[in-house]
């Protein structure tokens, strides 16, 4: 006899069992413990029931099976509808995520309870804090296991907004995590968010790719400075490259503003064998140059690239050098037609 | 669009030495690999669907390669020299300071290294060092996945769908006759359909974007009346409706989150539906101010750009292979692609972010910058060329259309064919009885990495071009722009894959065989309303 079957608590329901239809495809042979327990779920969804034995019987299908949305979705509805206790209910899916690393479905789980608790909070300072620190503790933990995690640095993003943590202590939580692994890109990614998002100095909705006027110089030059220093340790890290190319980008600043800087892993004699240091530097140069007008350089730069120092992506580089004889004949174009 | 079941963990060992090259081109990367004995022991993450049906998987491999050296011709150098060096050693630049990222990174590039040197034993090479696409054995493993599964699946039961869609989607990609799963699959998502709209992950689950395309397209392939009459399209567009969100995106499911998956999944199933575009009247994104359901949709796929160039589920996080996709596609469904993609897009930025994703040796793709090479973006990252290719090229014609600049072209290819299918034939295939495809030699296959690797294979092997001169008759009417695809062999560059190893189309944009998205426009578009 079944776990539910046989509690009399559950007497009042019939469960549903599932139809797969015939001959059904790819169709999973169910522990009798997994199947029992969603034939009582699809019962108590079928009845809008929301109740404590609910709140029991999803804690039991997600520990047989944690990826499975509508459980979640189902679990969220009925804490809601009960009133039940979230501080409990954080607690509780610390323990799962920490033991499903892939899963999608805790971290929307999270926010919405976060959605929830957040009003009732919202002007108590110490409820606040607290509520930081144990969140900033927990994806610390999941950091730990995996510093890449997709689903927590999202839900990271979505807790620095909720709780406007646009502040010091939320970037050095990033340095201290680039100080295990400066490779790690997600949390220069978060960083660009944590800087240019903020809103004391950003404007709203201005978007990643695109030049905002009002972040202030020396944001700008303070984030310039520590993508350099990043470039120091490890010059073939593209992370730190990519993230200067996007505070310049919001700075409305050329690129040719840093060529000393891009110079310093780059030496190419007038005769001689050139020394490059990072493929990046050269890359960032060649779009220097050709922003300078010296397009002969920055050929020679994309040619070396493609030939030698990133030939998987010869390509690429000889699209880029396309584009640089388009620009000639365009600006010999316009030239053309200003003389007349 | 990944999901895990706990399998055992594997332990793959590979001990691999190399000596000098005795080349002596200049710019030979092997001069700074030159005298490297390389050393990787590597515990590896867990695949991503590793049930115990496995066969082959599960024991411990363990196997070392003595050095070869180019002087001495033996069988197996001579194999190795006919590989180009870019595949066989390390890059050029390399930085010393070591940390996780490069840690992992190294092990990987050691973990391919034998595979990629046409070193692997037992395994027949052709001349160019590559070995046979292993058709049979990915074709039994596909159909054994439709088979019934046995318990550890239960990981699987809210994504079940997508085992239907990537088993079709590979079997045709391999030249499969799949007529035979029409009925059996008819009968498998009639009880996953909600009266409400849309599909669930099984019976009696809530409807979610992700396997309601997932069957959308696998009803699709199978094909015919019958099949596509299954689905309600008056619930599936209330349903929209309601997943339907003011800032212009789409929830996945009612309540659920919004991400760029779903903006790509709503798209594709309104179009191949033809469903109207009207908002119903009770959708949260209703404002009585003549929005419909892809108002402010391009928007939101555009606020997904991130600062490197690529794309992140959602606006603000960081830019992975996979959004990278989900969001061409989208545009690429919402009008032209020479249009669309540079009018929401700044081109230049995505084009630096995809291209990095190509690493060698190994010749594979990343999804994220300092992430390691996965099989699975051979389509996620490489099936984004194409779209982007039609981007540069604009609309093909055949008649004079007056040709544009070829320095703005994208020149036949813009990434390294050549390294993609190298890794892909070399390094994902399982050749043991076991058969299917991975993420790379150390994971089990699966039929994810199946599906989409075999995907990322047939759009290096192929050509597409965007048409506008097609007068197809499903191209009249919303959302036509998908309908202009056509396709031909690859030959721009020396082949290095047996012709008998090339596999058939996919469609650019919905990811099904040529041919199958337009015939289901087709007759949903002849109907005329519900």
């Amino acid at each position: 006899m079944g776990k539910y079957e046989g509690d009399p608590e559950w007497d009042d329901v019939v469960p549903i069992p599932q139809d797969d239809g015939e001959g059904a495809l790819a169709q999973i042979a169910y522990t009798d413990e997994y199947a029992e327990a969603m034939g009582y779920l699809r019962a108590v969804m079928a009845a809008k029931e929301y109740s404590q034995r609910v709140l029991d019987l999803t804690e039991h299908i997600i520990s047989m099976n944690a990826a499975h949305y509508t459980v979640w979705l189902y679990r969220a509805s009925t804490i809601f509808a009960l009133n039940a206790d979230i501080s409990q209910e954080l607690n509780w899916i610390n323990e799962v995520a920490l033991d499903n690393q892939k899963n999608y479905q805790i971290w929307h789980h999270r926010q919405l309870l976060l959605d929830h608790l957040y009003p009732g909070i919202s002007s108590d300072s110490a409820a606040l804090q607290d509520l930081t620190e144990s969140e900033i503790e927990f994806m610390t933990q999941m950091f730990d296991e995996d510093a890449k995690n997709y689903h927590v640095w999202s839900y990271r993003q979505y807790f620095v907004r909720k709780l406007n943590l646009f502040n010091d202590a939320e970037l050095k939580s990033i340095e201290t995590l680039l100080r295990t692994d400066i490779r790690n890109n997600s949390a220069w990614s978060h960083r660009f968010y944590v800087v240019f998002s903020d809103p004391k100095h950003s404007t709203s909705g201005s978007r990643a790719t695109e030049h905002d006027p009002r972040i202030p110089d020396e944001i700008i030059d303070r984030e310039i400075e520590f993508s350099k220093a990043a470039t120091f340790e490890a010059p073939q890290n593209q992370s730190p490259w990519n993230y200067l190319r996007g505070v310049l980008r919001k700075g409305g600043r050329k690129l040719s503003s840093q060529e000393c800087f891009a110079n310093e892993f780059v030496k190419i004699p007038e005769d001689g064998e050139e020394d490059i240091r990072s493929s990046h530097a050269l890359d960032f140069l060649a779009d220097v140059w050709a922003e300078e007008g010296k397009t002969e350089k920055a050929d020679e730069a994309l040619r070396l690239l493609g030939d030698k120092y990133d030939r998987i992506r010869k390509n690429y580089w000889d699209w880029r050098r396309g584009m640089l004889k388009e620009d000639e004949v365009t600006k010999a174009v316009e030239k053309v037609e200003l003389g007349q | 669009m990944q999901f895990l079941i706990k399998g055992q963990k594997h332990r793959h060992r590979v001990v691999f030495k190399r000596r000098a090259m005795t080349g002596s081109d200049p710019s030979s990367s092997a001069s700074r690999s030159v005298e490297e004995s390389l050393h990787g022991d590597t515990q590896y993450r867990q695949p991503y669907l590793a049930g115990p049906s496995s066969v082959g998987g599960e024991e411990a491999v363990e196997f070392v390669l003595s050095s070869p050296r180019l002087a001495t011709m033996s069988t197996k150098t001579a194999r190795a020299s006919m590989v180009p060096d870019l595949f066989t050693s390390l890059p050029y630049i390399r930085d010393l300071l070591n940390t996780q990222s490069s840690q992992i990174q190294e092990e990987t590039i050691q973990e391919c290294l034998p595979f990629l040197s046409g070193l692997e034993p037992g395994a027949i090479y052709n001349d160019y060092g590559v070995p046979h696409l292993e058709r049979k054995r990915h074709i039994q493993f596909l159909h054994k996945s439709l088979k019934k599964l046995p318990a550890p699946y239960v990981a699987a039961d809210a994504s079940r769908p997508w085992m239907f869609y990537w088993a079709l989607a590979g079997l045709s990609a391999l030249g499969e006759d799949v007529s035979q799963y029409r009925e059996p699959l008819i009968s498998t998502v009639r009880p996953i359909q909600n009266a409400t709209g849309g599909f669930g992950g099984g019976n009696g689950q809530m409807s979610h974007l992700a396997p309601t395309y997932a069957i959308v397209l696998a009803l699709a392939i199978v094909g015919g009346k019958e099949a596509l009459d299954i689905i309600d399209r008056r619930a599936m567009w209330k349903w929209l409706g309601a997943l339907k969100q003011l800032d212009g995106g789409f929830q996945v499911s009612v309540g659920g989150e919004e991400d760029i998956r779903g903006a790509y999944c709503a798209a594709v199933i309104i179009t191949l539906l033809d469903l109207p575009l009207e908002l119903p009247r009770d959708s949260p994104a209703w404002s009585g101010e003549g929005a419909i359901l892809l108002t402010g949709l391009a928007e939101w796929v555009r606020r997904c750009q991130t600062f490197e160039g690529g794309f992140s589920g959602l606006p603000d996080v960081e830019a992975h292979g996979a959004y990278a996709f989900c969001a061409l596609a989208c545009l690429c469904i919402l009008g032209d692609p020479h249009v669309m993609i540079p009018k929401y897009i700044d081109v230049p930025r995505l084009m630096s972010w995809l291209s990095a994703r190509q690493y060698a040796p190994e010749g594979g793709f990343s999804g994220r910058t300092n992430k390691l090479v996965d099989g699975c973006y051979s389509h996620w990252v490489g099936s984004c060329w194409p779209l982007l290719e039609a981007c540069l090229d604009g609309p093909f014609r055949s008649f004079a259309g007056g040709p544009r600049p070829a320095a703005t072209k994208s020149l036949g290819s813009l990434y390294s064919r050549e390294g993609l299918i190298r890794y892909i034939l070399c390094c994902c295939q399982d050749r043991t009885r076991r058969g299917g495809l991975r993420d790379k030699p150390s994971h089990s296959s699966d039929s994810y990495h199946t599906c989409y690797v075999l995907a990322g294979l047939s759009s290096a092997q192929h050509k597409w071009h965007f048409n506008t001169t097609e007068t197809k008759t499903e191209t009249s009417g919303n959302l036509a722009s998908p309908y202009q695809w056509t396709c031909e062999p690859f030959v721009g560059e020396e082949q290095i894959y047996n012709e008998g190893d090339r596999v058939g189309t996919l469609h650019p944009v919905f990811v099904i065989p040529e041919g199958a998205a337009e015939e289901t426009r087709a007759y949903f578009a002849s109907k005329g309303g519900f």
